[in-house]
């Protein structure tokens, strides 16, 4: 790959970082606000009592829920800096191999052997191992946004039984069923989030 | 491509300029750079940024064998003084760089690791190269805080990094200065707004002029020989500087 091209590539793989980690601010935020909401609703069911039994424990694995999202976020930004570590030291190396490029054009002689040697030695291999290691971490990252997607699955079905409990929960069925819907819908937005991260991903792997 | 003039030779004792190259994009700031030899071993004066790195080691091939570059030394933390750090360790991973103690942990920004770094101390110290003594000299505050200048005193030339440094116009690319009150006029914005105190350039004015000296280099324009090296001295020493004008 030429110098220009691992530059293209660089630029493209530190765009692809920002998208991520914009999203993955989104979802902490989104975590956040599930965390409290279930928090609420904890309290809400206790106070429903009997009824609201079912309720209760689901909100608390909704909060449970919250929490384990958050940490698969602070994995996934984990991910991205390593990810960003190793584009950073590709762009460097691009811009070395860029420069020692220009060298050999305007070197003759014995001076022009010695950028061969030290280009050949170790350039291309130190490159090529970290364009494996970029390619080892985007798998990693695969994997987290499934894994993520999974759970988030789990939290949408949480939500639903929620609501459904909600509806058996007597005199507090009116607010607990306003509460699930707005689990609900919240979760939802994780979905987009989630979606567009894996399509994004999709799309840039080609 | 730069052009390597041998400016002083002695045996198997050199000093080469690395200078001039006239396809240098203009958004770039000229240097000179300075090689200086002493048998098998070599030591680079301030070896540039990194875009100039291709100009630099093309002149530098045809006069030595870059590998054998064991020292460089850096008058300041500019990124015009030692940008291309980083790739002068790709030949030589063992080389050693001598700059202000002040600048060691900012520095290794360009490249390099714990071990390439040798800190002087604020009142200088000694470099061998070869059989060759050279001594750091102190210049801080001209312009940068942390700041010296290399003196080769079997040689009588002095690396004095910034100070002597002239903008030259277009056309104006003599190695050595020949007309002293024509070429000073380049010199004089620049020593001015760069040079920030007066009595770092008085205590520097009064250091170098014990020194035996016949040449003065700077790493920006013309060579001061002879008895320019006096008439700089001099001129600086009188020159207001650390002003906007």
């Amino acid at each position: 790959m030429t110098s220009t091209a691992n530059d293209r590539n660089a630029g493209f793989e530190l765009r692809r970082i920002v998208r991520i980690n914009e999203e993955i601010k989104s979802v902490v935020a989104t975590a956040f606000k599930i965390n409290l909401m279930a928090m609420n609703a904890i309290f809400l069911a206790k106070r429903a009592g009997q009824a609201a039994l079912g309720f209760g424990v689901l909100s608390n694995e909704l909060r449970r829920f919250a929490t384990d999202l958050q940490g698969q976020m602070s994995a996934l930004r984990q991910l991205t800096y390593g990810s960003t570590a190793i584009v950073n030291a590709l762009v460097k190396q691009a811009r070395f191999s860029r420069i020692l490029d220009r060298a050999r054009e305007q070197t003759t002689g014995k001076g022009r052997d010695i950028l061969d040697e030290v280009v050949r030695g170790h350039h291309d291999v130190d490159l090529e191992e970290k364009r494996s290691r970029l390619k080892v971490v985007n798998r990693r990252l695969q994997q987290m946004l499934a894994d993520t997607t999974q759970l988030v699955e789990l939290g949408s079905v949480l939500a639903r039984s929620a609501k459904i409990e909600a509806a058996y929960s007597g005199g507090f069925s009116a607010s607990l069923t306003q509460v699930s819907s707005d689990f609900e819908n919240t979760i939802s937005l994780i979905q987009r989030s989630l979606e567009a991260l894996n399509k994004n991903h999709r799309e840039d792997q080609g | 491509m730069k052009s390597a003039r041998t400016i002083f030779e002695n045996g198997q004792h050199k000093w080469i300029a690395l200078v001039r190259d006239p396809e240098k994009p203009d958004f770039l700031i000229d240097t000179n750079e300075y090689l200086i030899i002493d048998g098998e071993e070599a030591l680079l004066c301030d070896p540039g940024g990194i875009e100039i790195f291709p100009a630099v080691f093309s002149a530098l091939c045809t006069q030595f064998d870059p590998r054998r570059i064991r020292h460089v030394f850096a008058s300041h933390q500019d990124p015009d003084i030692a940008s291309s750090l980083g790739l002068w360790l790709e030949f030589n991973p063992e080389l050693k760089c001598y700059l202000s103690w002040l600048w060691t942990s900012f520095v290794p920004h360009f490249g390099g690791n714990k071990e390439t770094f040798i800190p002087i101390p604020d009142g200088g110290m000694d470099i061998m190269v070869g059989g060759l003594k050279l001594t750091a000299v102190p210049a801080h505050y001209l312009h940068s805080s942390g700041n010296f200048h290399l003196y080769d005193p079997k040689a009588k030339i002095l690396f004095s990094g910034d100070v002597g440094a002239a903008l030259l116009p277009q056309g104006g690319d003599g190695l050595f200065v020949e007309d002293f009150n024509q070429h000073i006029r380049f010199a004089e914005a620049f020593h001015r707004r760069w040079m920030g105190s007066d009595m770092a350039k008085r205590d520097w004015c009064a250091r170098v002029s014990q020194l035996d000296i016949e040449m003065l280099c700077p790493q920006h324009g013309a060579i001061y020989r002879g008895d320019d090296v006096r008439r700089f001295i001099d001129w600086f020493a009188n020159l207001e500087v650390g002003v906007v004008r």
